[in-house]
């Protein structure tokens, strides 16, 4: 193998490794009625969370998420932030959601309600979950490990959030709520008799 | 492969030898792909896994190498500590894992 003499002004700059569709997710913002402000905090915290949490859904924003010091992010979602910080906050944008994309965003927000512990805590749990395919326990612990800042309480309601907005029960899932309750139903029905 | 192990060695002297020590090194990494975004303090001690003290002081020691700025930001109604990489800091990560990655090769 040779060596590559022009490595060191080869490090490729982070961005444009991938094309980020900030219109839609600016569609998406408005849909949410997000009102960005990209000198507060917790509005950024918000913005990464929201778009990995939809790209965990399966909506493809262009900004792929992956695990860092502040769990699941997107630098390339930070840097059109900053340079596009003035269509972010205006909410500028010419993209048109689909009635199931809209679907998707009225469910994000009535679950979430744009609130960043929630937010956080989810997209972190289902970024464990669904992408490294860890199981319930295994996943939460990891959540636990990455945001110990965080009571057991915000972290059980960020976790029943994510589970509400990403998982679909499978049939399987019905039929085994259906028996476990089918007990139930028939004891109150039988004290309904008498 | 042919390799100059010496000229490659002799390139480092470019670097910042402060630099490299492996907590330096975690949190230049980690801070240099969230940019102007940055991470809070507790978010680096509990990601990172470094206690307080080491934490503390290796931030102190990037940020008087101008390579690391903080501020008080408000999150949810709590006042954490930021910090955030400088455009040095940024060009000094690049030209040190630039440095690492020809040094490595070296070493296949």
């Amino acid at each position: 193998m040779e060596t590559d003499k022009s490595l060191a002004v080869q490090v490729p700059p982070l961005r444009r490794m991938t094309m980020g569709n900030r219109k839609k997710v600016i569609a998406f913002f408005k849909e949410l009625g997000f009102e960005f402000d990209i000198a507060r905090f917790d509005d950024r915290l918000i913005a990464q969370k929201i778009v990995c949490l939809l790209d965990l859904k399966g909506i493809d924003l262009g900004y792929t998420c992956s695990i860092y010091v502040r769990g699941p992010y997107s630098p390339y979602l930070t840097q059109d932030l900053y340079e596009f910080t003035n269509e972010f906050e205006n909410l500028k944008t010419d993209s048109r959601l689909s009635s199931a994309e809209k679907e998707t965003a009225g469910e994000l927000g009535r679950i979430f309600g744009l609130k960043p512990v929630p937010l956080e805590v989810g997209a972190t749990y289902g970024y464990y979950a669904l992408r490294q395919n860890f199981d319930p326990l295994e996943a939460l612990r990891h959540v636990k490990r990455l945001k110990p800042f965080y009571s057991e309480a915000q972290v059980a309601l960020g976790i029943s959030k994510a589970k509400e907005f990403l998982f679909q029960p499978t049939q399987k899932d019905l039929e085994d709520l259906k028996k476990e309750t089918g007990i139930w139903q028939r004891a109150s029905l039988k004290t309904l008799e008498h | 492969m042919q390799t100059d192990i010496l000229s490659i060695l002799n390139e480092s002297e470019a670097l910042n030898a402060k630099v490299f020590s492996l907590v330096r090194l975690k949190l230049l990494a980690s801070l240099a792909a969230l940019g102007f975004d940055g991470a809070t303090y507790r978010e680096l001690r509990a990601a990172l896994d470094i206690n307080d003290g080491v934490l503390f002081a290796n931030l102190n020691v990037l940020k008087d190498m101008g390579y690391l700025t903080s501020e008080k930001i408000t999150s949810e109604g709590k006042e954490l500590e930021l910090y955030i990489i400088t455009p040095e800091g940024q060009d000094e990560w690049k030209r040190t894992k630039a440095w690492l990655c020809r040094f490595l090769h070296c070493g296949e």
